[in-house]
């Protein structure tokens, strides 16, 4: 709790000159000035000066999306750290690797945060994109920010998958093989795609670099372009999706339906949809401080729990890559494990079609899946067929990954994990 | 302009600027991205010969398969003949090891015979034999770029 003395103090801060340039409003005393704390500030306008209370339930919607932005921004803050370290050469990489464990200071956690805010984040986006679906929140009007949010949830795989190529251990090495040699099954393009993502033939120099360009801005300045619009979107489509929505929120004004007597200003003019369209002022609280307070206690909780698993935990960091032996068996971090049971059925039904169908499923699902019904309701009854189906989805990927995560042994065959490898093992 | 006037009312002058700008704007937009997608193909590979020498025939014991770590091949003699299989598995491209009566990957699980013939696993392809030659100061020489058969061997 703050001191009397040091409030004083920042009251008189914010009420001289220099104060309010920088704040304009500062702590806000009345409901007046809270509306204008959110307006005025650049880092909190994305957000509305008033909220619905339901939207702030935290067992409807769980914060699943903010939680996945906050481990965004916690992987750029220490993304950007490694970057002071990292050297993108086949031979220089994995010592870096090595010096960040042993000799940098606070090396060890920083890398640690980053891979497990990463595999975080994976786990996250998908609980979000459950959230979403099992709400039916992805219906008129936010069928394209569910599409945004399909294209997040890409972004965020490739980004761990050019992520840990960087490192350059066996895990790296054998990764880019695999996944390069995947896309060269594409039809048309494959073979072509493969060279240029490789930069040649081989995986070696060229092919790192290339996927250190990816990883360090041509993926992440993407995925913070998408996520800006995700969250504009959100504001536009409506805000948060929440319980009882009422379904006069998504009408649409023409703007010749307009009564023409009178002047309109541009938020008039803006689209129906907007927060404050057909709702009831004892449903809206003010952001501040019910919605900051909120965020700002889980951006707390969010590196709490990153840096306790990163105290506790360090990543993995396989031996240094070796072109001649691939590690048996030689398996993928765990999210791409179900897609690698996949490919070892069939690279161009498993690694190709089933995943390009999946995707193509995803995007178009918002404009196949157009009734009204349900919305707001966790598993809502209207909505049991499409339910039905994610879920059949989500347990087949599950158990996909499951059993390549748990029961794939040395040459990929049926192991069961509580049983000891049995002596079959060849050691390469 | 005035929407409903027909659209007999484009001037000549509004028609060739509007022709005039798509073109341009169309032209630079595409220029560019072939440009980028060009700039990223490399024109020079620092990459390792596909054509290398494998030592004098001597060099390997007959009835032997042996592995060329740099090359990823194995080479193989049986009696006076000789043969080199790729070690690359046609699957996904991970190195396959030698097993007794074949050859192992290690990745998903594919299993291909002698003669490098898939018996098992998801490979789609047989693994790739390369022409084996003798260079004029009686070396090995292993084409990678050349393709062959199985049944074709370099005989001494």
């Amino acid at each position: 709790m703050k001191s009397p003395r040091i409030a004083q103090l920042w009251h008189w801060f914010e009420r001289t000159r220099v104060g309010r340039s920088i704040f304009r409003v500062g702590l806000p005393q009345s409901n007046l000035e809270r509306a204008q704390a959110m307006v005025s500030s650049f880092l909190l306008h994305i957000q509305p000066a008033k909220v619905n209370r339901h939207s702030l339930r935290a067992s409807y919607s769980f914060g699943l999306g903010l939680i996945s932005l906050y481990l965004f921004l916690i992987l750029i803050v220490t993304g950007t750290l490694l970057m002071f370290y990292y050297v993108p050469s086949t031979e220089r990489a994995y010592n870096v690797m090595k010096d960040l464990q042993f000799v940098v200071s606070a090396g060890l956690v920083l890398r640690n945060m980053h891979r497990w805010a990463a595999h975080l984040m994976v786990i996250f986006v998908l609980l979000h994109m459950c959230r979403v679906f099992y709400t039916g929140a992805y219906k008129r009007p936010r069928e394209f920010n569910w599409v945004i949010g399909v294209c997040l949830l890409l972004l965020t795989l490739g980004l761990s998958f050019t992520g840990y190529l960087l490192p350059w251990d066996q895990l790296a090495f054998w990764a880019i093989t695999v996944g390069t040699n995947i896309a060269a099954y594409a039809p048309y393009i494959g073979p072509n795609l493969k060279y240029l993502l490789l930069g040649g033939n081989a995986v070696g120099q060229e092919a790192l670099i290339r996927f250190y360009a990816l990883h360090v801005i041509v993926l992440p300045a993407f995925a913070g372009f998408m996520i800006a619009v995700h969250l504009w979107r959100v504001r536009k489509d409506g805000g948060l999706s929440r319980p009882n929505e009422p379904e006069d929120t998504v009408q649409h004004v023409e703007l010749s339906q307009l009564p023409t007597q009178k002047t309109y200003g541009l938020m008039e003019l803006a689209r129906g949809t907007t927060p404050q369209v057909g709702r009831d002022p004892e449903e809206e609280v003010f952001s501040w401080p019910h919605l900051i307070f909120r965020e700002l206690l889980l951006l707390l909780l969010v590196i709490a729990a990153v840096l306790f698993l990163a105290i506790f935990w360090n990543a993995p960091l396989e031996e240094k890559a070796n072109p001649i032996h691939p590690p048996n068996p030689a398996k993928a971090p765990w999210y791409f494990l179900g897609l690698q049971e996949l490919v070892s059925y069939s690279v161009f039904w498993g690694g190709v079609v089933v995943p390009g169908l999946l995707v193509t499923a995803l995007i178009l699902l918002p404009y196949l899946d157009r009734k009204r019904k349900g919305v707001g309701r966790w598993f809502a009854r209207e909505r049991v067929v499409a339910n039905t189906i994610f879920t059949v989805c989500l347990v087949i990927a599950i158990v996909l990954t499951a059993i390549g995560t748990l029961f794939r042994g040395p040459n990929w065959s049926w192991q069961e994990p509580w049983k000891k490898p049995s002596a079959a093992i060849e050691s390469q | 302009m005035n929407h409903s006037a027909s659209k007999d009312d484009v001037s000549r002058r509004d028609f060739f600027e509007l022709a005039l700008g798509w073109a341009a704007a169309t032209f630079a937009v595409c220029a560019s991205l072939v440009g980028s997608v060009r700039f990223l193909v490399p024109n020079v590979l620092f990459e390792p010969s596909l054509i290398f020498k494998a030592g004098k025939p001597a060099d390997y014991p007959d009835s032997s398969v042996t592995f060329m770590e740099e090359e990823r091949v194995f080479l193989i003699r049986q009696g006076n003949t000789f043969r080199c299989l790729s070690a690359n598995c046609t699957h996904l491209g991970c190195t396959v090891n030698r097993a007794d009566h074949g050859y192992h990957c290690p990745c998903h699980g594919s299993f291909f015979d002698d003669q490098g013939n898939v018996k098992s696993g998801p490979a789609p392809r047989p693994l790739e034999w390369f022409q084996v030659t003798l260079s004029k100061d009686s070396r090995l020489l292993v084409d990678k770029s050349q393709r062959v058969g199985s049944d074709k061997y370099l005989v001494l």
